[in-house]
């Protein structure tokens, strides 16, 4: 049996591996990127141990949708030549593709697999599907295998989708999406530093980290709000993050770990009240506190999060509050399934599973669970399943699909492309 | 006669430059004018004594180089011969215009504009999807909408807080007059929210 190559090409991180492993043997990010230090642009390496300070970066997916393909062509030669160290010529490749993909685009994807890379076939497989293939593969018993219907909400880096699955084929005509992902987080944390504490516009890769480290989703926004007001140690979310001074430490990272986890401890609902005694000690670390900040000012390397943690993932609960003339994620959802049959309704309600990087806030899915059970009629039950790696859900359940006996039959080979060109063949994939 | 020499070899190169300079009526009657004054100009010169002719030839040179190309003409001879000349000089001036370095340089820069990477914006409207019929399921009709009810929270865009108020001038939000003193100062009518 052939090797089939899986590549998950997302607009964050590219995730590729042999058909029918368990995890990707590469995962990199979708970019070149120029260091200070370098002239020339890199390649990305699944062990970055550069000084990524001010790298510019270049992107061959935009919105999602890959437009840049003499950059993606590149990335994929060093990819497949350097890392997976694969012939494409004597392999398959599975690719996943966005929903909705024009037609432009799928004949520039086809040119470049079997034009420039000489991929002996291709099958193209959208990701919703993928991420319930795996699910349903996971848990046999379940009910997304027994039905064979889910509701897929991919979170990822350019756009948020959430996509009913009937069958193993996404039901396109009822698919929602929100033009919100990690990217645009990512850029509105930057906006939000800049504008209140250092100007790090240029410095995505240490805001990436922040982001991930940092942020997490309120349960309750205007107790947070209040919270995050406080001064000293009755703040509890208040957070520093140590910039990289490119001489001790070439990598950003968070001052005091145990503090960034201190708002798990605020569930109770009630505010902790400092007794007499407790009171004079937090006047003590007010005078530390001051004193702190004085030295922030001057070493200008580190910078404070308090309600940024949690305005900033707020964005895809409420895009309104923004500007956005978008529903929210559980509107989003809401919508979704009513554009679907109403036998299906109950079904998709109680088998939604959340995939994509930027579900990895935590309380993400306790949060939409709880913004989603007003909109939802009483007799539906509404359940969420995360999976375990929301980034790698798309590329396991592609590997599955790979290593499944039929999947030679699916496949578009060279052949059938130069007989019939790029349209035809895709009408195979029924997208 | 070295001088006359050397012009000549210049007007040979220029010729089909000073062309397009002339091609214009009015371009042609300034330069009768100012042949007239060059012939007038020619009569008194041997009566100069040699430094002085020497000083305004300097002169002439320096004074602009253009002039210069505008005067030689008239070693061709006379007004007859430039006039025959001109429909020549325009012939050449055309044929170069013509000729192949521009026209690779134009179809050099279409080419690379063809290959450029263009926005998704761009290969969006190009895919003309509005005029799919309603029920295909397009890019555009999976965008999700606006949201139901128009009630949203507004936050301090200087702090991130509870922003009650709003600036006059712009309609950014603001919590505290500390916090407008800063909106004042740094990004007040920068956008109207």
């Amino acid at each position: 049996m052939s090797n089939v190559v899986v590549l998950d090409n997302g607009g964050g991180l590219i995730k590729a591996g042999h058909g029918g492993d368990r995890d990707p043997e590469v995962t990199i990010p979708n970019c070149l990127y120029r260091p200070l230090s370098s002239k020339k642009f890199l390649y990305p390496s699944p062990s970055n141990s550069e000084d990524l300070t001010s790298a510019a970066l270049r992107r061959p997916i935009d919105r999602g949708y890959l437009i840049n393909t003499d950059l993606q062509r590149d990335i994929w030669a060093h990819l497949f030549s350097s890392l997976l160290h694969v012939a494409p010529s004597s392999s398959s490749l599975l690719l996943t593709e966005p929903l909705f993909t024009l037609p432009s685009i799928q004949r520039a994807t086809d040119e470049l697999v079997f034009e420039d890379f000489n991929f002996k076939s291709l099958f193209v497989a959208d990701s919703p599907s993928l991420v319930h293939l795996y699910e349903a593969s996971r848990r046999p018993d379940g009910l997304v295998s027994k039905a064979q219907c889910s509701l897929v909400v991919d979170c990822g880096f350019s756009f948020t989708h959430a996509a009913p699955v009937f069958q193993n084929f996404t039901v396109n005509y009822a698919v929602k999406r929100i033009d919100l992902g990690g990217k645009a987080l990512t850029n509105y944390l930057k906006e939000l530093v800049s504008y209140r504490a250092i100007n790090v516009m240029d410095e995505t890769f240490i805001i990436d980290d922040v982001k991930e480290k940092l942020c997490f989703v309120s349960l309750d926004v205007s107790r947070d709000l209040q919270i995050a007001r406080k001064r000293g140690k009755d703040n509890q979310l208040r957070c520093t993050y140590v910039l990289p001074d490119g001489v001790t430490y070439t990598k950003g990272f968070v001052k005091d770990p145990d503090a960034a986890q201190r708002y798990l401890t605020l569930d109770d609902g009630s505010l902790p009240q400092p007794s007499e005694t407790e009171k004079d000690m937090v006047q003590i670390d007010d005078a530390e506190e001051r004193k702190d900040r004085k030295r922030i000012d001057l070493t200008k390397n580190e910078f404070d999060l308090t309600n940024e943690r949690f305005l900033v993932p707020e964005m895809i609960f409420q895009p309104a509050d923004l500007g956005m003339n978008e529903a929210g994620l559980a509107e989003c959802i809401v919508r979704a399934v009513n554009s679907c049959h109403p036998y299906l309704h109950s079904v998709l309600y109680e088998s939604i599973i959340l995939t994509g990087g930027s579900t990895l806030f935590p309380r993400f899915s306790e949060r939409l669970q709880m913004e989603l059970r007003p909109l939802v009629p009483d007799d539906y039950q509404v359940k969420i399943t995360t999976q375990e790696d929301p980034i790698l859900g798309v590329w396991r359940g592609g590997s599955l699909l790979a290593s499944s006996p039929d999947f030679e039959a699916m496949c578009v080979t060279k052949a059938e492309y130069e007989e019939l060109g790029s349209a035809r063949c895709r009408k195979r994939f029924f997208h | 006669m070295e001088e006359e020499r050397r012009m000549s070899t210049r007007t040979r190169k220029v010729a089909p430059k000073m062309a397009a300079a002339l091609a214009s009526t009015d371009n042609r009657t300034q330069v009768r004018q100012l042949l007239l004054g060059l012939k007038l100009w020619k009569t008194i010169m041997p009566e100069l004594n040699t430094l002085r002719f020497m000083m305004t030839m300097t002169m002439l040179l320096l004074m602009m180089m253009m002039m210069v190309f505008l005067f030689s003409p008239i070693f061709f001879s006379a007004f007859k011969f430039y006039d025959n000349c001109h429909v020549l000089i325009v012939y050449i001036q055309k044929k170069q215009l013509k000729g192949t370095k521009r026209k690779t340089r134009q179809a050099k820069a279409l080419e690379d504009a063809r290959k450029a990477p263009r926005t998704f914006l761009e290969l969006l409207h190009e895919a003309s999807l509005e005029s799919l019929p309603p029920h295909v399921p397009t890019y555009l009709r999976a965008a999700v909408g606006p949201p139901s009810s128009t009630s949203r929270r507004h936050f301090c865009t200087v702090c991130g807080f509870t922003g009650g108020y709003m600036c006059v001038k712009c309609g950014m939000r603001f919590c505290s007059i500390r916090c407008q003193h800063i909106h004042d100062d740094t990004r007040c009518m920068k956008f109207v929210a």
